[in-house]
């Protein structure tokens, strides 16, 4: 299996991520608790354990080259999740393979790694050292990232306990977003904050696409991911089913789930 | 950033053994220092606000210790080994010692399961969990070495005791000592945490287990009273070669015995070993399994 990987590692110097045949299925366990206790029960009774299997990810390929911004949309449960953490190397595939060139930063959900118990500012550090960063570098940026977070006066020094739901997620995406990932990989995360702070989200997202960065975006606001992405992909129950144009896709999307097309269902689907 | 510039991975299925090792070993260098702050700021997080909040963290080892003395001078009437005070201070030494062991076990075994959100949403050597869990339980303990001294002296001054040894150049294996029971319990809580990620009862079902282990250890009793056949007790027991010397070498000021450092060095790279091999082996699946 090593001398495979090591024949496979290498990627066409245009492509920042190759996803080929990728499938990922798991299994969950339908019984309550995965305890000891119930483990021996069940031994002495000669049952087995009750799961059920999940396709989240069925035998998807696709190149994503560098610097492009890719637009994920689908239902709940189509697997956009799994997929986002399977390239970030968190879940490990069931077969095929996803070679990656480049540093990746994710934002897959607000505040990982944060204590609620510790100021902003303690919070900024330790999300950037479970971003992978050094204590230096993130020390360095520390006050930039707080001065995009932009809170109100003196909330940066105060415990993120105190902080309402939409100051929480500023910090956070402050730090996911101010880390120059070459790769960024971002869930639900675009609607982060007040619409001031939306404008400067998207104006910070354009940057790090001009400075050529790949970003992956898994979004239901269709409307900026129209705006952001040069690409997009439909996946749905784990396939995908289309990919091309931000705007067909969003489209087809939106005669699929059959909402019409009001306003708000640009927004929020 | 260098660093990641034009780094490529390779995802790809796994089977249950290990990872390239080159590689995981290499990023969890390079990271330690996510695990010495995450441990520095969860203390931060825990005592924020009570000044008091560290002391505990002497005083119930000590509270326990003197508990512990009652006891044990009770159940012999009065008639223990060697003097009282000499009697005291191995029960300290011993459950200071024990108690990092304690924690550095109990602390890591929960780590993997506790960390639920940084484990879905963050790719790291897992096993800096339990490695910043390993950093506070070091942190816990080191305080209490000079309480330990203070005591020692101030017995030494008011009570006239001089059953212990004032200085000895022994002293000076100490330090390795500890690394050794550093590397022994790291390795037994890279296990543990391993277990309750498939058996989430296992921190429960540990507590008691430390308890019973705690009575198995040379801690409240003395490792010569066990005649010679009932010796093995003390080799089997993960942490008994390393109390043994500890307290040979803090209340006797002798060398640990040959016996003693064989035991010592081996249950460290049995624990390390076998910990790291059942931890690494399986951690890529912890995101599934939490």
């Amino acid at each position: 299996m090593l001398s495979e990987s090591k024949a496979t590692k290498s990627l066409p110097d245009n492509l920042a991520i190759r996803i080929n045949e990728l499938s990922i299925s798991y299994k969950i366990n339908v019984e309550s608790k995965k305890t000891l206790k119930n483990a021996i029960m069940r031994a002495s009774k000669g049952e087995r354990v009750r799961t059920r299997t999940v396709e989240a990810v069925k035998n998807l390929s696709l190149d994503i080259p560098h610097g492009s911004v890719v637009g994920i949309v689908g239902a709940n449960g189509a697997g956009k999740s799994t997929l986002m953490r399977s390239i970030a190397g968190i879940l490990p595939p069931t077969s095929g393979q996803i070679t990656v060139n480049g540093r990746i930063s994710t934002l897959l959900a607000l505040g990982v790694g944060f204590n609620k118990a510790l100021s902003g500012r303690d919070n900024i550090i330790l999300g950037g050292l479970a971003a992978g960063m050094s204590k230096a570098e993130i020390e360095s940026q520390t006050d930039s990232i707080a001065e995009f977070a932009d809170l109100p006066e003196g909330f940066i020094d105060m415990p993120v306990r105190t902080y309402s739901n939409g100051m929480y997620s500023r910090v956070a995406f402050a730090v996911a977003v101010n880390m120059t990932p070459d790769i960024l990989l971002l869930d639900e995360a675009l609607s982060a904050g007040d619409a001031a702070f939306k404008e400067k989200s998207f104006n910070r997202m354009r940057e790090l696409c001009a400075e050529a960065r790949t970003i992956l975006i898994v979004s239901h606001a269709l409307s900026s991911l129209n705006e952001l992405c040069d690409r997009a992909i439909w996946l749905h129950k784990g396939k995908m089913l289309a990919s091309g144009k931000p705007e067909e896709i969003t489209e087809q999307y939106l005669k699929f789930l059959n909402v019409g097309e009001l306003p708000s269902s640009y927004e929020d689907l | 950033m260098s660093e990641g510039n034009n780094k490529i991975q390779v995802f790809e299925p796994h089977r249950s053994s290990l990872p390239p090792l080159k590689p995981y070993i290499r990023d969890f260098w390079r990271r330690r220092e996510f695990a010495s702050e995450l441990s520095k700021f969860s203390d931060k997080a825990e005592y924020l606000g009570s000044k008091l909040g560290k002391v505990w963290l002497v005083l119930n080892p000590l509270f326990l210790a003197v508990i512990y003395f009652l006891l044990v001078t009770i159940i012999q009437g009065g008639r223990g080994q060697g003097g009282g005070f000499t009697t005291l201070c191995h029960i300290l030494i011993g459950l200071f010692t024990f108690y990092f062991a304690q924690n550095c076990i109990l602390l890591g075994a929960q780590s993997i399961t506790s960390g639920g959100s940084l484990i879905l949403n963050q790719a790291f050597p897992r096993s800096l969990l339990p490695l910043s869990s390993a950093i506070s339980a070091t942190k816990q303990f080191l305080p209490t070495v000079p309480i330990y001294v203070l005591i020692v002296l101030s017995g030494k001054l008011f009570l006239n005791d001089d059953s212990l040894p004032g200085f000895s150049l022994n002293y000076l294996l100490l330090p390795i000592l500890f690394l050794l029971l550093v590397i022994t319990s790291f390795g037994l809580s890279l296990l543990f945490a391993t277990l309750n990620v498939y058996f989430r009862d296992t921190t429960k079902l540990l507590s008691y287990i430390m308890r019973i282990w705690l009575y198995a250890s040379p801690v409240l009793w003395q490792p010569d009273m066990l005649s010679s056949s009932y010796r093995i007790i003390l080799y089997l027991n993960p942490l008994g070669p390393i109390l043994s010397a500890n307290s040979r070498i803090w209340i006797n000021g002798q060398m640990p015995t040959l016996a003693q450092l064989i035991g010592c060095i081996t249950w460290a790279l049995i624990a390390f070993l076998m910990g790291s091999y059942f931890f690494i082996s399986r951690e890529r699946d912890f995101a599934v399994r939490i």
